[in-house]
């Protein structure tokens, strides 16, 4: 075998753009603001999320909150929740717990 | 087409060690040698399935990445695939792109699993591919670097790597490789692929989340009953929220199933009916948390969904009565793709 002066290999990684990941504005306040509470499912992930709400409702005069699960912490949120979420409160909150 | 149209990044080397050196140093291995992929060689890899640089093989839309053709055969060549054992990789990255098979989701979970590939119909045998003894060992070309290629894709160009994006808790040797062979030769069966809807004398690769797998020793009498019983008590061991199980039952045990007459169907739903426990079982062995306050703890219930979660093959050396079971990740569902030697 012929070992050649140069050798010239490739590169195995991803070189493409990952397109554009966009963070929402965030309010100046959440006086008035309808709260979004987007649990996974993860056992006691409700509980937490109202524990951070209540917490929030002490600091904001929160105009409400609503609540969602997307029923497994393992597979990623269904458009239907997101829209629904969107539609429904102005700042969300998501989280993980066990 | 020439090499001139690869769009990868070059490197270039003033020997092959310091080319290895490279590749490992930056992470771009499974920790063993890889083969520095030239240009020619991933050419190569790509005129054997007539597919171009930029062909688009599957997306994953959680990190917005398009696997392309040209970034699988680089990992193929570093894995030490030969082209014809392309399309097999480039199958198993398709169905691991679709959406059920939570791509995403499986490289990241604690769980730890590898993604499998199950290969079956004709291509394996034109390949060399093991399906006898040792099957899920070492010691073959195909299987070793087939399996290999689909987890450098997984690290290389997926980032699922350990310590990063991938927080298995133990992982698996399985991460390395895991790929083999349907023993279509002792099979009284039509091949996984045409029981898949492939069509006759198709080949398909079966693509599964998968944990390492469970040896079944089984002994008594012969009868399927009684050793499918025995794998059935085994399987129990995976908990009751297991998403899909491959069963690979050994030749001899295979003769004894065909010689019975049992359909894979059969084998499917005596294994599904067998793993169903009352809920008062899975909850005293703290198998279950939280079965409800108003469960009903005398009904049923059992890991699988439904028996078609359940996927069988013969598979590995003509001695030994062994069964193995290889369980895959709770939120991921295994889906086969077609090989195509071209496209």
């Amino acid at each position: 075998m012929t070992i050649p002066d140069t050798i010239m290999t490739l590169d195995p990684r991803d070189e493409g753009s990952p397109g554009p990941a966009v963070v929402a504005p965030r309010p100046a306040s959440l006086d008035g603001k309808v709260l979004g509470l987007f649990s996974n499912n993860k056992p006691y992930s409700e509980e937490l999320l109202r524990m951070i709400a209540d917490i929030i409702a002490e600091r904001y005069r929160i105009k409400g909150i609503v609540e969602h699960n997307k029923g497994n912490h393992q597979w990623p949120a269904q458009p239907a929740d997101l829209q629904a979420l969107a539609k429904e409160c102005d700042v969300a909150l998501h989280a993980t717990a066990e | 087409m020439t090499s001139s149209e690869l769009s990868a990044q070059r490197h270039s080397f003033q020997s092959w060690d310091l080319a290895q050196d490279y590749y490992l140093e930056n992470g771009l291995s499974d920790g063993l040698p890889v083969v520095p992929p030239t240009p020619e060689k991933v050419q190569a890899m790509l005129d054997y399935v007539g597919l171009a640089p930029g062909a688009i093989i599957g997306a994953e839309p959680i990190r917005q990445k398009q696997f392309t053709a040209e970034k699988l055969a680089i990992n193929a060549v570093m894995a030490g695939c030969l082209p014809q054992y392309f399309p097999a990789v480039v199958a198993t990255i398709e169905a691991a792109c679709e959406r059920p098979f939570n791509l995403h989701a499986s490289s990241t979970s604690t769980n730890g699993v590898t993604i499998m590939a199950l290969v079956s119909g004709p291509y394996a045998g034109e390949i060399g591919m093991n399906s006898g003894v040792e099957l899920m060992g070492n010691g073959n070309r195909a299987n070793a670097t087939i399996g290999r290629a689909v987890n450098l894709v997984k690290t290389n160009f997926y980032g699922s790597v350990a310590q990063e994006m991938d927080n298995s808790t133990f992982g698996h040797s399985g991460k390395f490789t895991f790929c083999f062979a349907e023993n279509t030769a002792v099979s009284p069966w039509p091949s996984l692929s045409e029981h898949q809807g492939h069509g006759p004398g198709s080949s398909s690769v079966t693509a599964v989340a998968a944990n390492a797998p469970l040896q079944v020793s089984i002994y008594g009498d012969k009868r399927p009953e009684t050793f499918l019983t025995q794998t059935a008590h085994a399987m129990l061991a995976l908990g009751p929220t297991v998403s899909e199980v491959v069963v690979v039952i050994s030749p001899e045990l295979m003769a004894y199933v065909g010689d019975a007459g049992w359909t894979r169907q059969q084998v499917q739903e005596f294994l599904f009916q067998k793993t169903h426990r009352p809920l008062r079982e899975w909850v005293a062995w703290k198998r279950l948390d939280r079965p409800g306050n108003d469960a009903d703890l005398s009904q049923v219930r059992g890991p699988f969904a439904d028996s078609g979660r359940i996927t069988v093959v013969p598979g590995g050396g003509m001695a030994g009565a062994f069964i193995a079971i290889i369980s895959s990740w709770g939120s991921s569902r295994t889906v086969s793709s077609p090989i195509k030697t071209r496209r």
